[in-house]
């Protein structure tokens, strides 16, 4: 039998030098971008514009705590306090980058530099936040489960209680161009109060680039040996172990890069014309994205990212009149949505493919999601009551019954194009029988 | 500025309180072996529902000259009733399916939990309003009778903060007179007149004690004094205080001048003190004295091994469950005579104070009783001795002020996990080792 | 630089009071195939968790093909060439059966994170090759038609094979199986017999066995080593081993003056 050296060296450079496979997820990830950027905003209002910003940023989120909970099986309760790491050195860039450049933090005309600024500062972010998580992922040693997600929750509350000791935000131009150095030393990002008046230079583009981004990045680490290692921590630790897997190694591993990713989230939603505050970091914020990484399916990426996607579309519906109920043509495009999902659904049952169980049930979510609004409004109108406020107890109960049902979250590892391809036969019980001598 | 002792005797109170709480987390995790997140929201529960059944039995009863603590009593055991039974249904319907899963998918069922318990709390409900009209008469639109009463109570809980009626004694024990005396003029309308000069020391609290009779008995009110400085104050000067709403002659009643400590020790501390080391030795002796008690420690060493020795597993895990949250309401219920003000369900102080328990329950060594206790006092020294003189150090070092006070929850966060990291069991607990 | 392969000299543990490994020493010479058995509790288990690090030995001395390996993490003694299987099967279940063979070859492997991302050639290959390793070696254990499906939804035999098979991706110089023929039939132990002995020819490789069926020790084992409560008692080959008063007093707790030697599958089967 070869080694594994030689097995390398017999593979042959047309199977190993492949362009497509190198560069095509990044183009893709522009691409989308682009179509975002540009057709988004056609068919949906300015207020739909900014829940799209939202929902990719806790794609994001989401899909970079899976990286830590889902692959490598650390459960981690402080994700938000590693993504307001990334948003306050962000906005820290930004802000006081043009304060310091442009001697005005409120200037339009700033964008390009402005957005190079920022994009600076999300690099910075992610490095900060990497940081942390390498401090995080060190006790990450010695504790398992349940100690191991209270450090990581401590940690959280760390970081938020810090961020609301920081220094007064400075405002004036002058004063902080005369001593940037020791103004910054004192940390001004402003409190309790949250930073102030960072510009929202994270569009939809860009938004939207680095959703892609990271989810490549997220992937990509999945589908590798590196990938491997975290899922067999996660399955057994004492196995990888005698696997040659260095536990410690991987474990941090994961810790840096999923705050490195949480970071990037944290740093485009500090520009997303919100004011990052300490809460941010709060345990609250944590839960929020942990119930995504949870349903979605702890491992699964497209799980997570559609489930953030998902549940952020189902916070706005149930906001009742103000809903979607009163824009047609959200109402109409869900419903395209669906009728093309049951049309796709039907096609792939008839060239018997086993994914048409999965369009059937996605077709469904749309039309759940038009009812949902319709069912929100009317309750608002004729009882006064509002549904957003079930909100949390609906998240609460699913996370629950998820895990009572299926507890490895919805899609468990598997992405959800693993649902497609062509149909098995079930497999007999006795198809496979007791083993055989191997061949010698 | 706060002294050792002050600081000590606020340790005491607020670890004790911990200590309440962190018993039922390692009464269950002794047990089962998970984290009840849910733990600190039952504690919000207890506490919630002793507010609302207080609310409920004085405006329902007629309460008039009962003494304050039998109300007490039965708000007590009203919230136990509702805390135990709410455990009960959760360790039924969540946790039982799960005995066999993996353990993180427990935790994250109890994180479920604890966010349903919370976000119902949170729900904007049906008000109890001042004109007597019991909860269950109100009309379903929330808004009309709210707004002609003053609103009492919501039920469930609602998404405002309320104030707990004090139900138990609740004298401070270490103030200290410094004269006494009669008022010669004084309506408690803001200004009293004393009948000798009295010193004042600078920056400290003082309280007039004032004793009158009414109808052949004497009454007591306590006035705080303001806008006064140091010195000396000689008699028949105008002395500010508190002014009352309804203001009565003092003329003539008799005062005592007392000097309010910087932390005050009331009674309501030394109950807590004192029912904290009670359910420590009650639970230690139940778990291992009792027939229960070896069951429930066979449990915690194989659940299977146990259920084959004959052990009701189910029965054992319930009647721990309904402890555990009976505790919690216990806890709760002292908590609101402590704290009066309550934040809302969903308020980050619950879940600040559930975890900050948990941390005393998991440095003491999850799983066991003593050192519950022994964390609770440990962390509520350092979050106390701890913003108290970094206080001190880094407004001495020209810092601005605020800053030590808010480093509490660093301190006990950064004991954590240098515990976990030196002693992952915690400082009373055994290691156990995964069989290969 | 001793003539063993495996060279594990006079090894102790103990937890608390109670000493599970005393003065234990096992020499195996390359491409041999050395058994270790004893009752249930004499510390058979231990001795593998000392020899692959999951237990620092507190006195004693291992050494793997010249190399010391004493307090070495269980990751580097891996990569130094000693691969295990385990007593309860500790497969990697949620994945597939293909993946579990994959991270059998990982330490052979080079995972910079940048080559991860990038995708670039090295990876690919290194990707490719994996694959083709790890199918080969499922073709081996006829389980090549499972490489897709997940590993805990396998029916026991395969697992316990499987665990074998991954053990053997690591590229081992010594292997260590801990009870391989457990629960499986008369007709499974037989093909199992004939698979070990392949795998040390096969992968030229040498191999310790914890086994507590008689009939497949005294079978393939060259030599045995006897364990009872943490001590080694006998070590020889089989045929002398079978007649060994203190192994069976060992194992039936009598002294046997005038019993028969317990025969194959005797006592403990």
């Amino acid at each position: 039998m070869k080694n594994l050296a030689q097995n390398i060296a017999d593979v042959p450079r047309s199977v190993a030098f492949r362009p497509a496979t190198i560069l095509v997820p990044w183009l893709a990830c522009l691409a989308v971008a682009l179509g975002v950027h540009h057709y988004l905003p056609m068919i949906v209002d300015e207020y739909w514009v900014n829940v799209f910003r939202r929902m990719g940023v806790f794609v994001m989120a989401a899909v970079s705590l899976n990286v830590v909970n889902g692959f490598a099986g650390q459960f981690s309760m402080g994700h938000a306090g590693f993504m307001a790491i990334g948003a306050y050195v962000a906005a820290g860039f930004s802000y006081y980058g043009s304060l310091y450049f442009r001697g005005e933090a409120n200037v339009d005309d700033f964008m390009i530099q402005g957005t190079l600024l920022m994009l600076v500062g999300i690099v910075a972010g992610a490095f900060a936040a990497a940081g942390a998580g390498y401090l995080v992922g060190l006790p990450s040693l010695r504790l398992r489960g349940d100690y191991l997600a209270i450090v990581t929750l401590g940690f959280g509350e760390i970081i938020r209680v810090t961020l609301e000791l920081t220094g007064k935000q400075v405002y004036d131009a002058k004063a902080f161009q005369d001593a940037p150095l020791s103004t910054l030393a004192t940390l001004p990002f402003n409190g309790s109060t949250g930073f102030e008046r960072v510009l929202p230079y994270a569009n939809l583009f860009w938004v939207w680039l680095f959703v892609g981004v990271v989810c490549v990045v997220a992937y990509r680490i999945k589908n590798s040996s590196a990938g491997r290692a975290f899922l067999s921590i996660r399955e057994d630790e004492i196995a990888a172990r005698s696997m040659g897997i260095d536990l410690t190694k991987y474990k941090v591993r994961a810790f840096v890069l999923a705050a490195f990713l949480g970071g990037v989230a944290g740093a485009i939603y500090a520009h997303t014309g919100v004011n990052p505050s300490p809460t941010d970091a709060g345990f609250q914020r944590s839960f929020d994205i942990i119930i995504f990484v949870v349903l979605g399916g702890l491992g699964s990426l497209s799980g997570t990212a559609i489930a953030a996607t998902l549940l952020t579309g189902l916070s706005e519906v149930l906001r009742g009149p103000e809903s979607i109920v009163n824009s047609p043509a959200g109402v109409w495009s869900l419903a395209g949505i669906a009728l093309a999902l049951a049309v796709g659904s039907a096609l792939l049952k008839a060239v018997g493919n086993r994914g048409w169980r999965v369009l059937a049930v996605a077709s469904v979510a749309p039309v759940l999601l038009v009812c949902f609004a319709y069912l929100a409004q009317w309750l608002a109108t004729a009882w006064g009551v509002k549904l957003s406020d079930y909100r949390m107890i609906l998240y609460a109960l699913l996370l629950i019954l998820v895990m009572l049902l299926r507890p490895n979250g919805l899609l468990g590892v598997r992405e959800v194009w693993e649902l497609f391809g062509p149909e098995k036969p079930a497999r007999r019980p006795g198809a496979v029988g007791p083993g055989k001598e191997p061949a010698p | 500025m706060a002294t050792f002792f002050d600081t000590l005797i606020a340790t005491i109170a607020l670890g004790s309180l911990y200590a309440l709480v962190a018993l039922g987390y390692t009464l269950v995790y002794g047990v089962l072996k998970f984290i009840n997140f849910a733990h600190s929201d039952i504690f919000v529960l207890g506490a919630w529902t002793s507010f609302t059944s207080a609310v409920a039995v004085t405006t329902l009863l007629d309460t008039q000259g009962v003494p304050p603590w039998w109300v007490g009593a039965l708000v007590l055991m009203l919230a136990v009733l509702v805390c135990a039974t709410t455990g009960y249904l959760i360790e039924r319907l969540a946790y039982r399916p799960l005995r066999k899963a993996p353990r993180l998918n427990v935790l994250i069922t109890a994180i479920g939990v604890s966010l349903l318990l919370q976000n119902v709390g949170q729900l904007p409900g049906y008000p109890v309003v001042r004109d007597n009209v019991p909860p269950a008469a109100a009309t379903a639109d929330a808004s009309a009778p709210a707004a002609q009463g003053q609103t009492l109570a919501t039920l469930p809980f609602g998404p405002t903060p309320r104030s707990m009626p004090q139900l138990l004694p609740n004298a401070v024990l270490n103030d200290s007179a410094v004269a006494s005396g009669t008022i010669t003029a004084g309506s408690g309308r803001g200004q009293v007149r004393l009948d000798q000069p009295i010193e004042i020391l600078p920056d400290r609290q003082y309280a007039l004690v004032v004793t009158r009779t009414v109808d052949g008995e004497p009454r007591t009110t306590t006035f705080r004094l303001v806008g006064i400085e140091g010195g000396r104050i000689e008699a028949g000067t105008d002395i500010g205080t508190q002014p009352r709403r309804d203001p009565i002659d003092f003329e003539n009643a008799t005062y005592r001048l007392v000097l309010s400590p910087v932390v005050a020790l009331r009674l309501i501390d030394v109950l807590i003190v004192v029912s904290s080391i009670a359910l420590m030795i009650v639970l230690q002796y139940v778990v291992f004295h009792t027939r229960l008690g070896s069951a429930m420690r066979a449990l915690s060493f194989n659940t299977e091994t146990a259920a084959l020795m004959g052990i009701n597993v189910n029965r054992v895990i319930s009647i721990t469950f309904v402890m555990g949250t009976a505790l919690a309401a216990a806890a709760a219920f002292l908590y609101t005579q402590k704290y009066t003000s309550l934040s809302q369900p969903a308020s980050a102080v619950w879940v600040l104070l559930g975890l900050k328990a948990f941390v005393a329950a998991v440095v003491g060594g999850i799983g066991n009783v003593r050192g519950a206790v022994l964390g609770g006092f440990l962390i509520a020294g350092l979050e106390l001795f701890g913003s108290t003189y970094s206080e001190v150090l880094i407004t001495a070092a020209g810092g601005s002020s605020g800053i030590g006070t808010a480093l509490r929850d660093i301190y006990v966060f950064g004991l954590l996990i240098l515990v976990l990291l030196v002693r992952p069991a915690g400082i009373l607990g055994t290691v156990t080792r995964e069989k290969v | 630089m001793s003539e063993f392969l495996l060279d594990a000299r006079n090894i102790s543990i103990a937890f608390g009071g109670l000493k599970a490994c005393q003065n234990l020493t096992l020499q195996i010479p390359a491409g041999g195939l050395y058994g270790l058995i004893g009752p249930n509790g004499a510390g058979k288990t231990t001795a593998f968790n000392l020899l692959t690090g999951v237990y620092t030995p507190q006195s004693g001395s291992i050494h793997l093909d010249g190399r010391p390996i004493t307090g070495l993490p269980p990751h580097q003694i891996a990569k130094a060439g000693l691969s295990r299987t385990f007593q309860n099967i500790r497969l990697f279940g949620e994945l597939s059966v293909l993946d579990n063979i994959m991270l059998g070859c990982h330490l052979r492997g080079r995972h910079a994170l940048v080559r991860t991302l990038l995708r670039t050639p090295a990876f690919v290959a290194q990707e490719a090759a994996m694959r083709t390793r790890a199918m080969d070696l499922l073709g081996m254990f006829n389980l090549a038609h499972l490489a897709d499906e997940q590993a805990r939804s396998l029916p026991y035999g395969d697992q316990r094979r499987l665990e074998i098979c991954r053990a053997l991706a690591t590229e081992p110089k010594v292997l260590l199986l801990d009870e391989p023929a457990a629960g499986m039939n008369p007709s499974e132990k037989k093909s199992l017999a004939q698979s070990i002995r392949f795998i040390r020819d096969c992968f030229k490789l040498a191999v310790l066995l914890i086994e507590h069926d008689m009939g497949l020790v005294m079978d393939i084992c060259e030599k045995i080593t006897v364990l009872d409560h943490g001590c080694p008692i006998a070590f020889d080959v089989p045929a002398k081993i079978q007649c060994d008063p203190r192994v069976c007093e060992a194992y039936l707790g009598e002294p046997a003056a005038d019993q028969p030697a317990p025969a194959g599958g005797g006592p403990a089967a």
